[in-house]
């Protein structure tokens, strides 16, 4: 059974509609609006995935009387000489051009029968594909070439000359692929509250050319998702307004010459905030302390608002040598110091990133390498003994650190403390000697 | 020793007293600030565990209430007469603009009202269990009341004027039918759990208007 897909129009009849408007920029009538053919469905609903160029030209084109309104004796004169221009291209077009050329599409697995143009089933004829000559005889059926069971490997060129005269009557290229299957569609609001952008794509590839078509519904408003140039399968929404109650649903419908499918979401806004991960860790070791790893990163770069919306963290980290994870959470701060880490040991280390109250959380970030500090090895003289006494002094007056947190608080008691015990000192010791 | 005004032994006498009481100072000068700081946090936290409370609620009430209410996909349209509950829904420049007064007034009207509804659901409500729910849920929600009316208070802001009684009588006229009273209580619990997730960041963005400094001057104070 064939299924031919509605060939586009030909191209001596695309030449005619195009060149009014390209060869006659003064012409009258253009720009005033009047309304042109209507657009067939096909071409609105997405094919050219959100881009204007069909509908805008076949709207300029205007009604015959359209063309002609504007009073000047030139213009009459310039459009006739488009016309007689347009009518000697379509003329030399038919005399030279080639027979009807086409493109089949047609599913995997499917049988295929292709007539040589208007030639009769009993007339004289020889079949090439990809300009090879089609060896197997048993492909055809009288004038017909007949393939069973297509494959990917037979899409191609297949040309139909007359017996004798090799006269090329009739080319098509045949494109064998699927239809589509039910697409994956992921939406995600990394930039919380900006917006959201939904990504897809194909689970299995068709192997034609597919087109996709994305609506998204809020309550009863239908909104706009703005594609994006990079990556191509995506595209972007504005959040209007914030703490909505009623729910966004995205539809995705995906189409091609062999059949259509389609999914949909359907989710509060508060559901898919997830940012990205952050950015920048680093790990550093502690000098004098071989048990520490200090890590710090950044807030991802996609997060607009961090001051409004602040994010927590999920830090882990593993020395290389082992499976097992440990896990710290942290509310605030971008900054954290790893206390008990294995002396000598490379560890990996990723931080994930959350928004405090709603949403899941992001991927880990990029991992990190780091070694606790390590003493230098001594070498076995007296001068071990030199360097072990410095070392041991310069290490007693070091403080070890702790979390920064309470150290803030209670240093700055204490040092406020002391200023106000002092300052009543100083002011008591005056009022004495002024007395 | 006579104690004139002016004399010297007067003058230290008042130095040494105000010495000792300059570490309670601040704690005297800073304690409205002091105050705000502590009950946004803490208010911060209520929402929070309210929020966490309610998802429990809210699982078992819609199932009470039956299909399709208790279906995960139900996205119904939005009925006129449930405008009358109040809406977190803001325009995001809007609710940026907010000044701290404006923020903290919408809470404190749309709990109150809340509260209010979620009151009159408790009273028709069936089965005993859900009943005790509602009336715990009740309780804390009044408690989130009462915390932002206090944060208000201690930043100077007057409280913005109640409801007057029940809303029923004075409000939108009961439901017509069971089905549109079920669509009701669902908005109702869906406004809810809106506001919570939205008085979280209105708190988060109150918390940081809270200058640093005076959090240190409460853990100060908090010593002596």
């Amino acid at each position: 059974i064939e299924m031919l897909f509605p060939p586009p129009p030909p191209p001596p009849l695309n030449l005619l509609l195009w060149l009014p408007v390209m060869g006659c920029d003064g012409c009258p009538g253009e720009g005033e609006g009047t309304a042109g053919p209507d657009v067939p469905n096909l071409s609105s609903e997405g094919w050219t995935s959100g881009q204007k160029n069909p509908p805008d030209v076949y709207e300029k084109l205007g009604t015959p009387q359209g063309l002609w309104t504007g009073g000047e004796m030139a213009n009459p004169v310039r459009s006739a000489c488009c016309v007689v221009l347009a009518a000697v291209v379509v003329v030399y077009a038919q005399r030279h051009s080639q027979p009807d050329s086409h493109i089949q599409y047609e599913r995997v697995g499917a049988d295929v029968t292709m007539k040589c143009g208007s030639m009769d089933w009993d007339a004289a004829v020889t079949w090439t594909a990809n300009g090879t000559r089609d060896m197997d005889e048993s492909h055809l059926n009288g004038s017909y070439l007949i393939l069973k069971n297509v494959d990917l490997s037979q899409s191609g060129q297949y040309s139909c000359y007359e017996g004798s005269s090799w006269h090329l009557k009739y080319q098509t290229y045949l494109r064998v692929g699927t239809p589509p299957k039910e697409p994956v569609l992921m939406c995600r609001s990394n930039n919380y509250p900006k917006g959201f952008y939904c990504s897809w794509h194909l689970p299995t590839p068709t192997y034609i050319p597919n087109y996709f078509n994305i609506s998204v519904i809020h309550g009863t408003k239908d909104m706009v998702c703005e594609k994006d140039a990079t990556p191509k399968n995506r595209c972007h929404i504005r959040y209007l307004q914030l703490f909505s109650t009623v729910k966004y649903k995205v539809t995705l419908t995906v189409t091609n010459a062999l059949g259509k499918n389609f999914t949909t979401l359907t989710f509060d806004e508060f559901a898919i905030v997830k940012p990205d991960p952050p950015e920048s860790v680093v790990a550093k070791p502690v000098p004098n302390n071989p048990r520490r790893l200090e890590v710090s990163w950044q807030n991802p770069s996609s997060w607009p608002d961090p001051e409004s919306f602040p994010l927590k963290f999920f830090l882990r980290y593993r020395p290389l040598i082992l499976d097992q994870w440990q896990h710290v959470e942290l509310s605030d701060g971008t900054s954290h110091t790893i206390t008990d880490a294995y002396a000598g040991k490379e560890y990996i280390i990723q931080v994930a990133a959350k928004d405090n109250d709603i949403g899941t959380w992001s991927d880990w970030s990029v991992a990190v390498h780091a070694t606790p500090w390590t003493e230098e090895p001594k070498h076995l003289t007296t001068e071990a003994q030199i360097t072990e006494t410095t070392s041991a002094s310069t290490s007693s007056f070091m403080a070890p650190p702790t979390t920064k947190i309470c150290d803030k608080g209670a240093m700055v008691g204490s040092g406020a403390m002391a200023v106000c015990w002092t300052a009543g000192l100083v002011v008591a010791a005056y009022s004495i000697l002024f007395i | 020793m006579e104690l004139r005004a002016g004399d010297s032994w007067g003058i230290f006498t008042f130095l040494c007293a105000a010495l000792c009481n300059l570490p309670a100072l601040p704690a005297l000068n800073c304690s409205e600030e002091l105050g705000a700081g502590q009950s946004i946090q803490q208010t911060y936290d209520l929402t929070r565990y309210l929020e966490h409370q309610l998802r429990t609620l809210a699982g078992t009430y819609l199932n009470y209430l039956g299909p399709p209410f208790n279906e995960p996909d139900f996205n119904p349209p939005r009925l006129a007469r449930a405008e009358r509950v109040p809406s977190a829904t803001v325009d995001l420049d809007l609710w940026r603009g907010l000044t701290d007064n404006a923020r903290l007034a919408a809470n404190y009207r749309a709990y109150s009202r809340l509260l209010c509804y979620l009151r009159v659901l408790d009273g028709q409500v069936g089965t005993a269990e859900l009943r005790h729910r509602l009336a715990h849920f009740c309780a804390s929600l009044q408690g989130l009341v009462l915390s932002i009316g206090g944060v208000m208070s201690s930043l100077g802001y007057p409280l913005p004027a109640g409801p007057a009684g029940p809303p029923a009588p004075s409000g939108a006229p009961p439901a017509p039918n069971d089905f549109l009273k079920k669509m009701d209580d669902f908005w109702l619990l869906k406004e809810l759990q809106t506001w919570l997730w939205r008085s979280a960041k209105d708190f988060n963005r109150l918390k940081k208007k809270v200058p640093p400094a005076v959090v240190t001057l409460r853990l100060e104070a908090r010593g002596f």
